[in-house]
């Protein structure tokens, strides 16, 4: 006979996740304090945690959080846009999407750093060159999925809207979109994380600012615990911007999910 | 009177051999007629000719005296599935046909839900479709299609993949309405007893074409217990026997079969039908 097992409920899952977590954590301090391997190569949490509060409390860290916050909302917004107008426009006409799919297949395939180089020429060392590369790697999954989800729509709801004789317009926006609203909300969640790793990325190569430039900066003067703390930034703002808009999806998908 | 005529009406994919030919039908107003057939025999292909959703490559298709195309809120079709959209309540799916067109007012709020009351879903309106059993939403598709009050209304197996008792329920309730409104309807099924059960006249589909007509000569209104009559034994048996000879007969119906081509083969499988074995 089976043996029955009770399912954790999600407050268990989440109490075993943090727990981990701490685990690792004194794990890690404990590995770095008994092995006696060198802070340059791999500080103990307590020492990157101390880098963390003092950049934080200084204001040090300040300005390059501002600075790659601003490029990951300036480069989303515009890739995302640009992303989401061309999908739409590409589902729309079969001709212009045979006409530039190859040329949107050619920008994603070539390595975005090695664009960087061009790109600080083209628009300076700074924000701007930045900005670019982010909107570059984040229009794509956002164009895809809208594409996607718009030319996938089941063809009996098309035929409802041409039976209820609803315009091209009309059937965009009141059949073709909402259907295709949750694909191009995926789309958006898998852009939002290219976004950041676009922004810090950028920062390496083509910015005084930001906190890409700060991992640079901390590796050329050994600062190893500040490399940490850059990172556990990044990855932070990676995990409220990604939870973030995973609340915006659940909300706006909420009709979607109505059960008996 | 005649209201919809489709007259030699062929249609075929280019390049490809015809999915239906030779169709000559008519549907007077206020009368039901059925196309019974097995899968792929061309019924939802009539139908989308019907309703002017496809062309035909010849023959012709007129609703009152003009292509379909050009009357579409004089149909209501009924999809297989219910097509509703998830993400509107209930009342906001019914009144779909009418939004397009305008905002709706207080007056077509009021229609939809009188519908809804009189297909047994007074009180659905402001639930999702999610929330709502299978038959629950055949009849808010079928309230969608009646909202603007067509004169034809042009159902694809709307109830198929419903159970027995709840498919009985919709029937009763689709007869119901159309006597009460005047409504035509062409009703597409593989369920010889729900053509024979809706219709004023039932027509089989084999390999596109319409090898029998079948006047079904029920009294009306029918009450579920008609079922359990000789006479609708009777139809139900003479469908059903020349749908299984057809069926196992290759060369019946298909293009270069000279028997499909002209009446005398319809002639020739009723006297088969007939036959003693």
């Amino acid at each position: 006979m089976a043996a029955c097992v009770a399912k954790p409920s999600r407050v268990a899952i989440r109490v075993w996740s943090w727990a981990i977590f701490a685990l690792l954590l004194v794990g890690w301090e404990l590995a770095t304090r008994t092995m006696g391997l060198s802070a340059l190569v791999l500080p103990p949490p307590s020492a990157v945690g101390q880098s963390l509060w003092k950049g934080i409390a200084s204001g040090y860290l300040l300005p390059h959080i501002v600075a790659t916050m601003t490029e990951l909302v300036l480069g989303m917004t515009l890739g995302c846009v640009i992303g989401f107008v061309a999908g739409v426009a590409m589902a729309e006409s079969s001709r212009l999407r045979e006409l530039l799919m190859p040329y949107v297949v050619v920008s994603q395939v070539v390595p975005k750093l090695a664009l960087m180089p061009l790109f600080i020429l083209w628009f300076g060392f700074g924000m701007t060159s930045t900005v670019v590369i982010t909107a570059l790697i984040c229009f794509f999954p956002l164009l895809e999925n809208t594409m996607m989800a718009l030319t996938r729509v089941p063809p009996e709801r098309i035929e409802l809207f041409r039976m209820l004789d609803a315009s091209r317009l009309q059937t965009l926006v009141r059949l073709k979109l909402p259907t295709g609203l949750p694909a191009i909300l995926a789309g958006l969640r898998i852009a939002l994380v290219l976004a950041l790793v676009g922004a810090v990325v950028g920062e390496f190569v083509g910015a005084s600012r930001g906190l890409g430039a700060l991992v640079i900066a901390a590796q050329g003067t050994m600062d190893t615990p500040l490399m940490f703390a850059v990172l556990t930034l990044i990855a932070l703002i990676g995990l409220v911007a990604y939870q973030s808009a995973l609340w915006i999806e659940r909300r706006l998908l909420l009709p979607y999910t109505y059960d008996a | 009177m005649t209201f919809l005529s489709m007259h030699d009406v062929r249609f075929e994919f280019p390049g490809w051999p015809p999915v239906v030919r030779g169709i000559d039908l008519d549907v007077a107003e206020g009368q039901i007629k059925c196309l019974v057939g097995r899968s792929g025999s061309g019924k939802t292909t009539v139908l989308k000719l019907a309703a002017g959703l496809l062309t035909p490559s010849s023959g012709a298709v007129e609703l009152r005296g003009s292509p379909p195309s050009s009357h579409r809120r004089d149909i209501g079709f009924v999809f297989q599935s219910p097509t509703l959209l998830e993400w509107r309540r209930v009342i906001d799916n019914v009144l779909l046909p009418v939004s397009l067109r305008s905002a709706p007012t207080a007056g077509d709020r009021d229609q939809a839900e009188q519908l809804l009351a009189q297909l047994g879903l007074g009180g659905y309106g402001d639930r999702y479709p999610r929330q709502l059993s299978g038959g629950q939403q055949s009849r808010v598709a079928l309230a969608r299609a009646l909202i603007l009050q067509p004169a034809l209304l042009v159902l694809d197996e709307p109830f198929a993949a419903l159970d027995a008792i709840t498919r009985e329920e919709l029937q009763a309730d689709l007869l119901a309405t159309c006597r009460e409104r005047g409504t035509s309807a062409l009703f597409v099924t593989h369920d010889i007893g729900e053509a024979v059960f809706l219709g004023d006249e039932v027509m089989l589909l084999h390999d596109g074409l319409i090898v029998k007509r079948e006047a079904i000569t029920l009294v009306r209104p029918r009450a579920a217990s008609v079922r359990y009559t000789p006479a609708f034994a009777v139809h139900a048996m003479a469908l059903r026997d020349l749908m299984e000879h057809v069926s196992d007969s290759p060369g019946i119906g298909r293009p270069g079969d000279r028997r499909s081509l002209a009446p005398a083969p319809i002639d020739a499988l009723n006297d088969c039908a007939s036959a003693p074995p």
